[in-house]
């Protein structure tokens, strides 16, 4: 036997296929040329179940590339860790260094509101500042911008009247006017009530007033200490460590602190759901009144996060009012997306394009934030001041960059209204948590209580209020259940599936199989290599 | 010719039982049998090939086939027990469910001086000696004087202790005078709170009453805290010691806390709750709790339709230590469930009205083998201390109560009683709370078993609430609101009521649709075996027939060749021993050989499946006497070149 044989014709080649292949029926039927009649029925049969094998098959590869994929929830209840849990006072710094510009602001919103209401408000609004301002010493930075920067008058507040003639009653907005680099193509950001203005005016200018720092404040030197705002915190129980929390200056948010942002540590592994086991702080939520027109609510901001996730408390903050007691009661949900073919999702946000400038892991906001950032940097020259810079850029200022608010405001809107390309460069994480929140409230200290509580936090916590103002409340943070819901894609149809159809489909209307695909192809292989042989003998008789 | 009975018997058994051998004398031509007759696509064309490089080739696939299928099978085994979830979203009219209301404060505070007046009284003097705080100086002193005449020794065992730069020192508060810690201290962390180094910790120690050596330490990162335990601990102990009766008594009565009730747009009364008493938040009142036999449902959602409540919150009659903030606490919970009121519950305030939406699910789990969760309890070796359906929570309660009796002689205050134990107070037991705070820690550790044991509840039912706060009563409506409310309790109390006493509850369904979670099987055994058939077809055009027939040819037919073999060899060499050493009987253990091994079994072929099943052929048939190929109008020549002598027919 040779290593390689052939057949001697093609009758002798398509005999010994119809002879042993294992494709069913069918083909045996027509190979079998006993009846010409017979044969050609059976041929067109034979047409037609293949007809119906990959019309079928057809169907099934248009449903599998499709990637379908269906939802599954399902309960876990494995011990977990605690979240983590951002507070902040809501009472930013003054800066020694630009202390002098924002009294020079605190000024010019008076005028402002002044000239646009004619009450004499000012009095009343801004004295706390002439007495004590809260100066935070930054001599160690230096002063060298100190001298150049000064105020613009350019986007002073303004009243105009409303276009809307439909009711019968004079409307009128409240707003300022932004224009380009040459002064045209302006346009007025206008608020319907004064109140939006004059914030918004307000935080523009603040902003321009605080890129004058330093880029990287160090707090730490002049660290605020926790127990100015956090009189009591436990855990499950037992006290909190001095190691279990960061701190960081939020420009608006004021001093903030977050516990277990690493969520590494076994103390704060969540043992049993319940008010006794969560975490629960003593907190003071008074308004000290550093830049009373940035902010108006007084209270405390909570947000409860993912460990290693950059707070964006202006999404997701939850406010605490002084005087009460609030429980709030967190389940978790997970979600997980597949990614890949299914849908686009990043797992740690190294497949995206935009540089992160967070130093923190993956979140949606984070990306969009970045991605803005990227653009406004290109777009208008200099950095918005609420993100964090690129490298080699720096935060604007309207004595550098006299148009960049124009600029800016232009932007934002588009990116609100999707024309920015940041929510397409931006995909979703594809593990996700979502702590769902339900909060109850009591009053807190009770009037029975108040006495001997404050005294205790005065003595032993410099608590330092004699009134009876509402300024310290109690927050407690607690698993309602631990079992959380899990979300997961999983694909419809597997490759498994896939092939386990497939072969069903095959069997039921071919009766064959991959391996009888395979004799077919042979005999393909063995009709090309056969007829190329006959052509080449026929050749080569024809020259001899 | 004369044949032996019994030889005769054999022939005839093998005339009318014509059971064959194998379907080939050697290995190699079974194989080449098999091959050329199985349904099972590939192997022929290994035999049928021309070549040895196609026939390698053939090999190569058909024994891929094999593999992928092997895998498929495998994977398509181990989905097996995955679930799918269904979530179906029903309108319905659904069940209200059971609303427990209870005031923050548990017992009133006036009628309760009888038992805690001592207790009150150490509290005042450490606020003094620690703060300098004092409402009334003059009282104070005078109960300084009681406290040194009366004979109460329970406090001083546990007293609070102010430590000093954990100089291993601290002050008692009693006495005055500075003690020496000593044994093993927990919790030795300094809180974040407490750095600086003015601030003094206060906290308490507990100490083995046998060996005073063995001491445990708890400090607080505010006094706030230290005291509100050290008075809970205290106050846990007295407790104790009255019984349920009175106890019930001391608390709010239905008339006390329920001011006014509408249900569904429809007036309600104390009647329609029922009295629950919670160990630490006293009398509770369960709305709707099923006792009556009937369990109300709304007839719409919106809060017009829901359960509205305004609550008398009597402020003026807290205890002011052991609760500090003022209000009620809810929950909403099934009717069989048991009212964790003090772990989840939901606070709400006076002087506001608040509006509490629900919305309803269920879910469905599948038990063993698709998860690991119970659908009764029964199941877990850990008896159910309440009266009420199983649930996670319940299971770690009542395991931990169950480990407590064991190790601690008594119950903790805050859990049911089990059987025959008693609560713990430190008249009887001194050294229950050393051992309490010991065992709790273990506990968290999770070096008690508990969390091991207790596995979750398979189905469960939630109400998810949504909460929103509004300032009721409002400035207009307040004065003849309190003047109506004032009016209809003006039976039983001789003040007017202030606002800050109220709290105005509605608890509603936001809408009727009930979600429904639940888990089904992925895969059912029609399924799994369909795609277990569609593996098979798809790589080799396999079934289940032709399974079988690989046990048969590979496994019973290649035996028994085997067998045949040795059996041969072996009788080959017993005839040439016997020759060379005739005369000698053989041996009785040869006999006593059973089985395979016995020789008298393997003389006979053994029948397989295909020689059982086959009629006996013709006497003439034209056709040789291999087993008819399966398309045997097609095939016209004989499987083999020479016929098995082994396959003729036996009579001849």
């Amino acid at each position: 036997e040779g290593l390689i044989e052939f057949y001697d014709s093609f009758k002798d080649m398509f005999e010994f296929f119809c002879k042993n292949t294992t494709i069913h029926g069918t083909i045996r039927l027509v190979c079998s040329d006993s009846n010409r009649m017979k044969t050609a029925f059976w041929t067109l049969l034979l047409l037609a179940s293949f007809g119906m094998l990959y019309w079928q098959f057809a169907l099934m590869f248009s449903q599998y590339w499709a990637y379908p994929v269906v939802l599954t929830m399902s309960m876990h209840s494995e011990p977990k860790m605690f979240p983590a849990i951002t507070i902040c006072n809501l009472d930013p710094y003054r800066f020694e260094l630009v202390s002098e510009h924002l009294v020079q602001l605190d000024h010019m919103a008076e005028e402002s509101i002044a000239f646009l209401y004619g009450i004499k408000t000012s009095a009343s609004l801004f004295h706390v500042n002439e007495k004590n301002i809260h100066v935070k010493d930054l001599s160690s930075i230096g002063n060298a911008s100190k001298s150049s920067f000064k105020l613009s008058q350019n986007f002073s507040l303004l009243r105009m009247p409303d276009h809307n003639h439909r009711s019968g009653k004079k409307h009128s907005s409240v707003g300022f006017r932004l224009c380009n680099a040459t002064g045209g193509n302006c346009f007025y950001k206008t608020y319907s009530s004064g109140m939006g203005a004059i914030l918004e005016w307000y935080r523009f200018h603040y902003m321009n007033i605080m890129s004058q720092l330093p880029v990287i404040i160090n707090i730490s030197d002049h660290e605020e200490q926790i127990e100015d705002m956090v009189y009591s915190c436990q855990y499950d129980g037992e006290p909190c460590r001095p190691s279990d929390y960061v701190h960081f200056h939020h420009p608006v948010f004021g001093s903030c602190y977050t516990f277990n942002s690493k969520g590494t540590d076994p103390f704060w592994t969540a043992t049993k759901p319940g008010i006794p086991y969560g975490l629960s702080l003593i907190l003071r939520a008074e308004q000290k009144d550093h830049i009373p027109l940035l902010s108006t609510v007084a209270g405390v901001k909570v947000m409860i996060h993912n460990h290693n996730q950059t707070p964006f408390l202006e999404h997701e903050g939850f406010d605490i009012r002084p005087g009460i007691a609030t429980t709030i009661g967190i389940q978790q949900d997970e979600v997980n997306r597949l990614g890949g073919n299914y849908g686009k999702c990043t797992t740690d946000g190294s497949d995206v394009n935009v540089k992160l400038l967070y130093n923190n892991s993956y979140t949606l906001q984070a990306c969009l934030h970045s991605c803005f950032q990227h653009i406004m940097v290109r777009k208008c020259g200099c950095g918005y001041y609420y993100y964090p810079l690129p490298p080699g850029a720096e935060y604007c200022d309207y004595n550098k960059q006299p148009a960049w608010g124009h600029c800016f405001y232009q932007l934002y809107n588009r990116l609100r209204n999707h024309h920015l390309n940041c929510f397409d460069q931006c995909p979703k994480p594809c593990r996700e948590s979502v702590y769902k929140v339900s909060a109850g409230t009591a009053k807190w200290p009770s009037s029975k209580s108040q006495d001997w509580i404050r005294q205790a936090l005065r003595h032993q916590n410099g608590y330092n209020s004699t009134s009876n103002r509402k300024d310290i409340a109690k927050v407690t943070i607690f698993y309602q259940q631990l079992n959380y819901q899990a979300v997961n894609e999983s694909p419809l149809l597997s490759e498994n599936l896939l092939l386990s159809s497939m072969g069903s489909q095959w069997s039921l209307w071919f009766g064959s199989s991959v391996l009888s695909v395979v004799e077919m192809f042979e005999l393909l292989i063995d009709t090309l290599v056969l007829s190329l042989l006959f052509c080449y003998q026929r050749f080569r008789a024809k020259k001899t | 010719a004369a044949m032996a009975p019994g030889k005769k018997i054999t022939a005839r058994l093998k005339r009318t039982l014509p059971v064959k051998g194998p379907q080939a004398p050697t290995l190699s031509e079974l194989m080449r049998w098999y091959c050329l007759n199985t349904n099972t696509h590939g192997c022929r064309r290994i035999v049928v090939s021309r070549g040895r490089l196609r026939r390698f080739l053939w090999i190569l696939l058909t024994l891929s086939a094999v593999g992928l299928i092997l895998w498929q099978c495998a994977e398509l085994l181990m989905n097996y027990y995955s679930a799918s979830v269904s979530v179906t979203v029903q309108f319905q009219k659904l069940p209200f469910p059971a609303v427990t209301i209870c005031n923050i404060n548990p017992y009133k505070y006036s009628s309760m001086k009888d038992y805690l007046s001592e207790l009150d009284k150490e509290t005042k003097k450490a606020l003094e000696t620690f703060y300098g705080f004092s409402e009334g100086k003059s009282k104070v002193r005078r109960s300084v004087d009681e406290w040194n005449s009366s004979g109460s020794d329970f406090f001083t065992q546990i007293p609070l202790l102010k430590f000093e730069d954990f100089s291993k020192t601290a002050t008692d508060l009693r006495s005055g005078q500075k003690r020496k810690i000593e044994g093993s201290v927990f919790h030795k962390d300094s809180s974040i709170v407490n750095s600086g180094d003015s601030n003094d910790i206060i906290g308490f120690q507990l100490c083995d009453a046998n060996n005073s050596s063995e001491c445990a330490l708890y400090t607080f990162s505010s006094g706030v805290n230290a005291i509100q335990e050290w008075y809970k601990l205290h106050y846990m102990n007295i407790m104790a010691q009255i019984p349920l009766e009175t106890k019930e008594k001391l608390s709010y009565s239905a008339d006390d806390l329920l001011l006014t009730c509408f249900f569904d747009g429809l007036s309600c009364d104390k009647r329609h709750f029922t009295r629950f008493h919670h160990p630490l938040h006293g009398n509770c009142y369960t709305f709707n709790s099923g006792e009556s036999g009937t369990i109300l449902s709304t007839s719409t959602g919106g809060s017009e339709y829901g359960l509205q409540v305004v609550l008398y919150i009597d402020e003026a009659d807290y205890n002011p230590f052991l609760v500090t903030s003022t209000g009620a606490k809810i929950i909403v919970h099934d009717q069989d469930e048991y009212p964790f009121i003090e772990d989840i519950g939901t606070e709400i305030e006076t002087a506001a009205a608040t509006s509490i939406g629900m919305h309803f699910t269920r879910s469905r789990k599948l038990s063993k083998p698709y998860s690991d969760c119970t659908e009764t309890g029964a199941d877990i070796p850990v008896e159910n201390l309440y009266n009420k359906s199983y649930s996670l929570q319940i299971c770690l309660h009542s395991c931990f109560q169950k480990a407590m009796v064991d190790s601690c002689g008594c119950a903790q205050y805050a859990q049911p009683l089990p059987a025959g134990a008693e609560y713990c107070n430190y008249k009887k037991n001194p050294n229950w709370m050393y051992c309490y705070y010991r065992l709790h820690e273990k506990f968290v550790k999770e070096q008690l078993g508990c969390q091991q044991i207790c596995k979750d509840a398979c189905s469960f039912k939630e109400w998810a609430l949504t909460t929103s706060i509004a300032q009721w009563p409002s400035a207009v409506s307040e004065d003849w609101m309190l003047r109506v409310l004032s009016w209809d309790k003006g039976q039983k109390i001789n003040k007017k009521l202030n606002k800050t006493d109220l709290a105005n509850l509605m608890v509603f369904y936001k809408d009727l649709n009930e979600r429904f979670i639940s888990e089904n099987p992925a895969n059912t055994l029609v399924i799994l075996l369909s795609n277990f058939g569609g593996q098979l077809g798809l790589w080799m055009s396999c079934s289940v027939v032709c399974v079988i027939e690989i046990v048969e040819v590979f496994f019973i037919d290649s035996l028994s060749i085997v067998m045949r073999r040795q059996w041969q060899k072996a009788k080959k060499w017993w005839n040439g021993r016997k020759r060379d050493r005739s005369g000698k009987p053989p041996q009785a253990g040869d006999l006593e050989r059973q089985g395979h091994d016995n020789p008298v079994c393997i003389d006979e072929d053994l029948p397989t499946f295909n020689t059982a099943l086959r009629l006996p052929l013709p006497q003439d048939s034209p056709l040789p006497r291999t087993p008819p190929p399966n398309y045997s109008t097609l095939r016209l020549e004989a499987a083999f070149t020479e016929q098995l002598p082994d396959t003729l027919e036996v009579g001849q």
